[in-house]
């Protein structure tokens, strides 16, 4: 998730609210693939990127497009009425209890020597990595790839080079969702959800994000290690429930002491 | 030089390994109009923003008065006397002209003016002065390029300045409205403000100026009266090296 | 000049109101309810209208003035003093937040003030000592509720003048100037973290002091109920909804909110939310000032359409 919110924001300049109710949906889908269709969850993302991708790449064109040359803040009150629209939508179409998916595989543990490891950890920390190196590649290596990144520097000289700047902002808001469901989705294999599901993971994603550096996917990982370590020690000294605490405490922090993220902080470091 | 008001000395600047201005020491005389200029990328816009106090310098220091400004707040730099335009303007888009010149003279100036109307009434004389005083009630972007600059202008001015910086306010002008705007300029300097000027066009340069600073590559190479300068060999050798390229 | 003629009728027909409709405890909840959610959407719009700095994090003042008001309540304080300290208190408190979260622009500082909003929720939810965790706080005073309509009619009114003080004066000016281009305000004079930190500390007052109305109203506070998501985002609907920037827009757009809150909520639960979403993104899309801008369009088309044509363009 964290990585959509980094690839919409670096190439549009947005900060895309909505995006926890992307993560959200990419976990009901799953759900609901899953007890009606008895849809294998594990299977779930074959349909999910897709079609997030395609509403994701509507959403560009008829929406953000419209507010893309006004101030900041027009577009993040934009998606944040869409990600109300998400929640609530999803709050009535599939009530807020709590849902959990649960087959045999996601029940199903190995043992590793001493410890014992779920399998759909694995499994999401796997499919994690992968979609990772293929965004990385795809950014690195195909020509749609450097089209993005060429937006994200500076819209402008991509436009004069040729670039369909336009069909190339869609196509990165459009993954960026599609990464988000796909997050979603493997999420709901090992937590259980309601519609408020995104927020928290928004705020972490966030924090993530900023720990990282806005436009930075090395930073991005960083970043998620970064806060995955200060949670899991603030937890031996704190009660559980304080755990979403550390990473707001964190986030604030960091976007103050450092604005331009950890990332930023290190190259210009470098440099100096 | 016998009363120096705005000086800096050793200004360095980098920028990741690249360095934009090295070790420059500039003095500006006060009342004169100080002209600065070198090739695209030597520096002078970054020179220019260390000066006014808009940016920190890597390494130096920048005196007005006799007081240091290196540090301090723009808000405070402005407030002391010194202000600066922008390159690319900035007004207010969506406030009139008349409140965009009024913000200068509510916040810039020392005595604070003494209420709404007050400020109002300074923010008018200098629109008058600056030539837009017709279109105050016009939202500033609806002002075509030449009226935005001039509001630039009149935005430092009403922040009552002893020194007002230019960066390029000629660039992107008309032959009649340079002409009006030199001869703001001059009447900005008969009121006994100095003025620093980073400018592209040399030809008004000459004319107006008392001072030139020649930059190239982040280093001064030349500096003094404006035929003397603009007559030295490595100054149009610099200029003709990278006007093939520019 | 109209203007001070249509307020001082609608403050006296405030005034009159409870008095003319006796017995009505309904109608007299309501007003009492679009009151304070009048005050609190002003409140909301000194920073996120009129210094332009979106903050999704506005319950966390709401919610320490009604804790404040709630353990004092307890303590047997009395209630005028239960009140002030409640506004301070939350004033106080966004010294402490805004001088950090104030080194951040645009949007930046809105996901910081997500981040504050779920830490004070939090925090209120876990000082179990204080604040009694997860079962909230009961309060056992009753105050009648003429006596809270009069006071959120009084803070109301407090809040209309010093947004109409605030737009004429130098402080409105500097506000504006850090709304339209920060940068270039400060190369002005204008010292933008200061106008910024004072804009804050004035809204915080005005949501504490709302949050001890609040507290008297329902006498009973929760985390989830003050410090909730649901009333960050109702701070920020309303006002957008009037008009941002503007003194009447976030009266206009409480109003507007409660009506419809109080039409869904009975009904269907979550569709208000639903509603509200909806109509953030058409009034983003479509009419960026609010139904009052909408109204002065309508107003001015009506006005060129009344005058002669010679005269009309100026």
């Amino acid at each position: 998730m964290s990585y959509g919110l980094a690839l919409i924001y670096g190439v549009l300049k947005v900060i895309n609210l909505a995006n926890a109710g992307f993560l959200m949906l990419g976990a009901y889908v799953t759900w609901w693939m899953w007890s009606t269709w008895h849809v294998e969850p594990l299977l779930a993302p074959l349909v999910i990127v897709p079609l997030f991708f395609g509403v994701g790449f509507l959403i560009e064109k008829f929406l953000v497009r419209r507010v893309l040359g006004q101030e900041p803040i027009v577009s993040l009150l934009l998606l944040f009425g869409l990600w109300l629209v998400l929640q609530n939508l999803a709050y009535t179409l599939f009530t807020g209890d709590t849902r959990s998916i649960e087959t045999p595989f996601i029940d199903s543990s190995v043992h590793l020597g001493p410890i014992q490891i779920a399998w759909p950890r694995i499994y999401v920390f796997v499919a994690g990595v992968l979609a990772l190196v293929a965004l990385q590649t795809l950014l690195t290596r195909t020509q749609l790839g450097r089209a993005i990144r060429a937006v994200a520097q500076d819209r402008d000289a991509a436009k004069i080079t040729g670039i369909d700047v336009d069909r190339v902002m869609g196509i990165a808001f459009g993954l960026g969702i599609a990464l988000t469901g796909f997050a979603g989705s493997l999420l709901s294999l090992l937590f259980s959800f309601n519609p408020d599901f995104g927020r928290t993971l928004l705020l972490k994603s966030f924090c993530i994000i900023v720990l990282g550096g806005l436009d930075s996917f090395v930073g991005v990982a960083f970043g998620a290690l970064a806060l995955a370590l200060a949670e899991a020690f603030g937890v031996r000294y704190m009660a559980a429930s304080l755990q979403n605490l550390i990473s707001f405490v964190v986030l604030v922090v960091v976007l103050v002491a450092f604005p331009k993220g950890i990332a930023g902080m290190i190259r210009s470091l470098r440099r100096a | 030089m016998s009363d120096v008001i705005l000086s800096g000395r050793g200004l360095t600047k980098r920028f990741g390994g690249l360095v934009a201005v090295r070790e420059v020491d500039i003095d500006v005389p006060r009342g004169e109009i100080f002209g600065l200029i070198g090739p695209n990328g030597a520096g002078k816009s970054t020179l220019f923003r260390l000066v006014a106090g808009i940016m920190a310098p890597s390494a130096g220091t920048v005196m007005f008065d006799g007081h240091p400004l290196t540090k301090k707040s723009p808000a405070a730099i402005c407030v002391d006397g010194v202000v600066a335009t922008h390159q690319i303007v900035r007004p207010f888009r969506t406030m009139s002209v008349l409140d965009n010149v009024t913000i200068g003279a509510f916040f810039g100036r020392r005595p604070q003016p003494k209420g709404r109307e007050h400020a109002r009434a300074i923010a008018t004389e200098v629109l008058e002065r600056c030539g837009i005083a017709d279109r105050a009630q016009k939202p500033a972007r609806e002002l075509n390029l030449a009226g935005q600059k001039r509001l630039e202008i009149a935005r430092a001015l009403a922040t009552d300045p002893k020194v007002i910086l230019l960066d390029e306010v000629l660039a992107g002008l008309n032959p009649t409205e340079t002409d009006r705007t030199l001869d703001l300029i001059r009447s900005i300097r008969a009121g006994g403000t100095t003025i620093v000027m980073v400018e592209h066009n040399l030809r008004a340069v000459r004319g107006l100026c008392s001072h030139l600073m020649v930059l190239v590559e982040g280093r001064k190479v030349a500096e003094g009266l404006p035929d003397a300068v603009l007559a030295d060999p490595t100054v149009i050798a610099a200029y003709l090296g990278t006007s093939v390229h520019a | 000049m109209r203007k001070p003629i249509v307020f001082a009728a609608i403050l006296f027909a405030a005034i009159a109101f409870p008095f003319v409709a006796p017995g009505a405890e309904y109608a007299i909840d309501v007003v009492f309810l679009i009151l304070l959610y009048g005050t609190m959407s002003a409140g909301w719009n000194i920073v996120g209208g009129f210094a332009g700095q979106v903050s999704f994090g506005h319950a966390a003042f709401l919610g320490i003035g009604a804790y404040t008001t709630g353990i004092l309540a307890q303590h047997s304080v009395p209630l005028p003093v239960a009140f002030l300290v409640s506004g301070s208190l939350a004033a106080i408190f966004s010294l402490l937040i805004g001088i950090p979260c104030f080194r951040l622009t645009g949007p930046y500082f809105s996901i910081a003030t997500i981040g504050i909003g779920e830490a004070t929720r939090l925090i209120a939810l876990n000082w179990n000592g204080l604040t009694g965790g997860a079962s909230g706080i009961t309060l056992s005073v009753t105050l009648p509720i003429v006596t809270q309509y009069f006071l959120a009619l009084g803070l109301c009114a407090v809040v209309v003048l010093a947004t109409i003080w605030i737009q004429r004066s130098r402080f409105g000016f500097a506000l504006a100037a850090v709304r339209a281009d920060p940068d270039a305000a400060e190369t002005l004079g204008v010292n933008t973290t200061i106008a910024k930190t004072q804009a804050l500390f004035v809204s915080a007052f005005i949501l504490g002091c709302a949050g001890s109305i609040y507290a008297l109203h329902y006498l009973f506070i929760s985390p989830d109920s003050v410090f909730g998501f649901s009333t960050a985002i109702a701070l920020v609907i309303m006002p957008i909804i009037g008009g941002l920037g503007t003194v009447t827009g976030p009266l206009i757009g409480a109003v507007i909110y409660t009506a419809i809150r109080e039409q869904l909520e009975a009904n269907f639960q979550n569709l208000d939310l639903l509603a509200f979403g909806l109509l953030l993104m058409a009034i983003v899309l479509y009419e960026p000032k609010g139904v009052l801008g909408a109204y002065q369009r309508f107003a001015n088309r009506k006005k060129r359409v009344a005058s002669t044509p010679a005269a009309a363009p100026r």
